[in-house]
């Protein structure tokens, strides 16, 4: 039996279109003119309980929307949603107690108190007793390397400390089902290490069901063996991520700080050319390729600085898809 | 049921423990009662000059319902105010969507999340004015009384919560709604005079359309002992209907909420 | 001069269109200005307003007159500037070649002039439902309600500004404001008209400046005798007294900000 599985699942919103100004806003007034903007549109996949699924998509490509109306927060506008057994948008206590919602941007900690003051709270809530509370708060803090922390004040915490303080109060009541959006925006590269870290070490020892948005890539190669891809509102590609990353990101980002300014035509002969603004340089090389160009590179050329990186995935997927790669 | 016990103690306890750090309140706020007490006093003692009489209240009657709007506005300063006016907040920051994942009822939740100990010193003194008004006032002290006093003050703390509610709960769709609460605590000093007092116009505005009438000339009456029956299940039955509209009220806002964007 | 009145164009006209784009929040504010009609309702009903000689006309004129300016005389400097200090705006506006209270001056000015249409509207009303209490002022009346409602603007502003200015040493200004307002309830004239105080507590109003918030140029609008000669020096000697603390005050405030590195 699936964990999670969405049949035709749509979410449409209507906008109001207001002029600015105040001739607008009494335009608007005498005749309300609305369009209809589809978030999501006709979205169907299953999860089996216990898989870790990264959910990939642009700005506004309508991932958050999805969780939300996988978490029961939106309603859907058509379709069929169905969590651990249950219709997500009841919100029924039973549904709630198996799953979690993590907002990378937003916290469910009180600022100005200790962790510890929260999940107490937490325990209290979903009606775990002290002693079991105790011993969950022990293993996972063990888990997320917290220690002394969580006696600390929140707002006295760094980014990544909170983050690890936010994981252990969402998944206190031990939820078979996480909803991760962007749980590592923000953070430093070895705090992004530990969570990832954790992520998967949890999902081994209590068998749950992840999915996650990020917009690092990086997040969802160590995590996820499955992508969904959302663009626009609909899904577009849905299995392996090996075999996406293959179609999806065949380049990698060069990016050069060169001590003078040069001319277009003498760098097109290393790659495609994604930017030129004065001295920064920015090319897209192919991947079996990047070893040998870097190295013409910097014999050949006024180099001061040199990064390479995977280009930001909206850009990708946006390019990929005018270019009719993928869909 | 217990379980909401417990979440009520643990929600008061950190409520406390963060108020603590701020002790020079403490001054402030004893400070603010008495002065609050003192020109409310002195504003209503006008009105009763030379043996003078307002709407047919006695001077120690008309204690007593000024008692009771100082107890309601202890009530305010303890629950309503913290609690309620944090909800623009979680629409602002995003949050209310962690209160409506949680396994609780949301509407119990942001009621009851937090308190301030500085309602406090108002409600001690509105109890301590009611109980040496009522006595002067000669007011009968049999349990019959006492009882249906006590439900009567409960029937207009309930009353209260509701318009409180409604107004902090369409912040939903408006977020500027602190201004909206401010209007709603001017419109309640109307409560510190007797119903009667005022000409036919607003006293029936202020009984049916905004029930002034029912948080504190009604509890002041049963407190005297001379409350009629038929005023006793209208504001019971009242209190059972506002209660019920905002619960209504909060189910709607909330597939609003959930139907809108975010 | 010339930059001075140049200035002082361009701060009014965006302070204008900012308080036009919180116009609903601005109306409700004036809303909550009702209480003197509420307390007209109540001294127009009671023995003791009949006994005060001024008749049903003359009470009507005077809380009417008292709703007007107290629009006038509002000052809210305190909330404003607690949210620039905390919101990290105030850095930017020490650095320009102004003294960042004009643009507070300017703000407050601006936001009456939102306040008018909603001010006429309610004031409409009101002549609608009671047309004998209707009358147009004299021109010098007129403009001695001007000119003392600005006095009284001024020297409140001062006043709460040498509060705000404690902001930059505790966190608790705004509830040392608070305790302003009750004897500002008291004595202003707000809930009751001078004649209705004792003799002895009239003559401490007037020596404050609460009495000039509302009571003072009320009177003059509703035209009603007023010792000039007196009030003005009450006055002079109250922005005598405010003005150079408020500034010492700044001046110290500022260089505290500038220690603490903020």
């Amino acid at each position: 039996m699936a964990m999670i599985s969405v049949e035709g699942l749509s979410k449409t919103y209507r906008v109001a279109n207001k002029q600015p100004g105040l001739v607008g806003t009494l335009r608007h007034a005498l005749r309300r003119q609305t369009t209809d903007v589809a978030a999501v549109a006709d979205v169907s996949f299953r999860i089996e309980p216990g898989e870790m699924v990264g959910f990939l998509g642009g700005n506004g490509a309508g991932k958050t929307t999805t969780l939300k109306m996988l978490s029961g927060l939106i309603h859907p506008s058509a379709g069929r949603v169905e969590v651990a057994g249950h219709t997500p948008q009841r919100r029924q206590a039973p549904f709630l107690r198996q799953i979690t919602l993590v907002m990378g941007q937003k916290q469910q900690l009180l600022w100005d108190l200790p962790p510890r003051d929260s999940l107490r709270l937490n325990a209290a809530v979903y009606g775990i007793d002290d002693r079991e509370a105790e011993r969950r708060i022990g293993e996972l803090a063990a888990m997320l390397e917290l220690g002394d922390e969580l006696n600390r004040p929140v707002r006295k915490l760094s980014l990544g400390e909170r983050m690890k303080a936010e994981l252990l109060a969402a998944l206190l009541h031990r939820p078979a089902v996480l909803f991760l959006d962007e749980p590592t925006l923000g953070l430093d590269v070895n705090a992004q290490a530990r969570v990832r870290q954790f992520l998967a070490e949890y999902n081994q020892r209590f068998g749950a069901t992840v999915l996650l948005t990020s917009h690092y890539m990086a997040d969802i190669t160590a995590l996820c063996p499955r992508v969904l891809l959302i663009h626009q509102g609909r899904l577009f590609y849905d299995g392996s991520l090996a075999a996406l990353s293959a179609r999806l990101a065949p380049c990698r980002e060069v990016r050069l700080e060169l001590t003078t300014i040069l001319p277009a035509s003498s760098l097109e002969r290393f790659g495609t050319i994604e930017a030129l603004e004065g001295r920064t340089v920015r090319l897209l090389i192919r991947r079996d390729q990047l070893t040998a160009r870097v190295g013409e590179l910097l014999a050949a050329l006024p180099v001061a600085d040199l990064e390479v990186r995977d280009p930001p995935i909206d850009e990708l997927i946006g390019t990929l898809l005018q270019q009719g790669v993928i869909g | 049921m217990g379980r909401y016990f417990r979440t009520l103690r643990r929600f008061w306890g950190m409520a406390l423990a963060s108020e603590v750090e701020y002790r020079f309140n403490l001054l402030i706020e004893l400070v603010a009662v008495v002065a609050n007490l003192a020109s409310s006093l002195f504003v209503l003692s006008l009105f009763f000059g030379d043996g003078h009489r307002l709407g047919g209240w006695s001077w120690p009657a008309a204690l007593v319902v000024l008692g009771v709007h100082q107890l309601l506005d202890g009530l305010t300063i303890t629950l309503l105010q913290p609690n309620l006016t944090r909800i623009v907040s979680h629409v602002q920051e995003g949050t209310l969507d962690f209160v409506l994942l949680k396994p609780i009822d949301s509407q119990f939740w942001l009621s009851c999340r937090t308190i301030s100990p500085w309602g406090l010193p108002p409600m001690l003194a509105g109890l301590a004015v009611i109980g040496w008004a009522a006595q002067r006032a000669g007011a009968p002290a049999d349990p019959t009384t006492l009882v249906i006093a006590g439900l009567m003050l409960l029937c207009s703390a309930v009353i209260l919560y509701s318009l409180w509610f409604l107004i902090a709960a369409s912040s939903i769709w408006f977020v500027k709604i602190w201004n909206a609460t401010e209007v709603l605590r001017t419109l309640l000093t109307a409560g510190r005079y007797p119903i009667s007092a005022y000409p036919p116009g607003l006293r029936l505005l202020l009984t049916v359309v905004l029930p002034i009438a029912f948080l504190t000339s009604v509890p002041a009456e049963a407190i005297l002992g001379r409350a009629t029956a038929s005023w006793l299940v209208a504001s019971g039955a009242l209190a059972l209907m506002c209660l019920l509209i905002s619960r209504w009220f909060w189910r709607f806002a909330l597939r609003s909420y959930t139907s809108a964007s975010s | 001069m010339r930059r001075g009145l140049r200035i002082a164009r361009v701060l009014l006209s965006t302070q204008y269109a900012l308080m036009l784009e919180y116009r609903a929040e601005i109306a409700l504010w004036s809303l909550s200005g009702v209480v003197p009609l509420l307390m007209l309702g109540l001294w127009s009903q009671s023995e003791a307003g009949q006994a005060l000689g001024l008749g049903a006309t003359g009470l009507s004129r005077y809380f009417l007159a008292a709703f007007v300016v107290r629009q006038f005389t509002v000052v809210w400097v305190i909330h404003a500037f607690e949210e620039d200090a905390l919101q990290g705006r105030l850095s930017p506006l020490l650095l320009q070649p102004l003294q960042p209270l004009w643009r507070y001056v300017a703000a407050h000015l601006a936001e009456q002039l939102t306040r008018l249409p909603f001010l006429a509207a309610i004031v409409a009303v009101v002549m609608l439902v009671h047309p004998q209490a209707a009358w147009w002022p004299s021109p010098r009346a007129l403009l001695l309600t001007a000119l003392f409602t600005w006095l009284g603007f001024a020297v409140n502003f001062l006043l709460q500004t040498s509060i705000t200015m404690l902001c930059f040493w505790s966190e608790r200004a705004s509830a040392l404001d608070r305790l302003l307002f009750f004897p500002y309830l008291a004595l202003s004239g707000l809930l009751a008209p001078l004649e209705a105080f004792p003799p002895g507590v009239r003559s401490l109003a007037l020596a404050t400046p609460f009495a000039y918030q509302v009571a003072i140029p009320a009177r003059l609008l509703a035209g009603e005798p007023v010792a000039i000669g007196p009030a003005l020096a009450v006055l002079g000697a109250w922005l005598a007294l405010l003005l150079p603390l408020c500034l010492i005050l700044w001046r110290a405030g500022v260089r505290r900000y500038g220690a603490m590195g903020a």
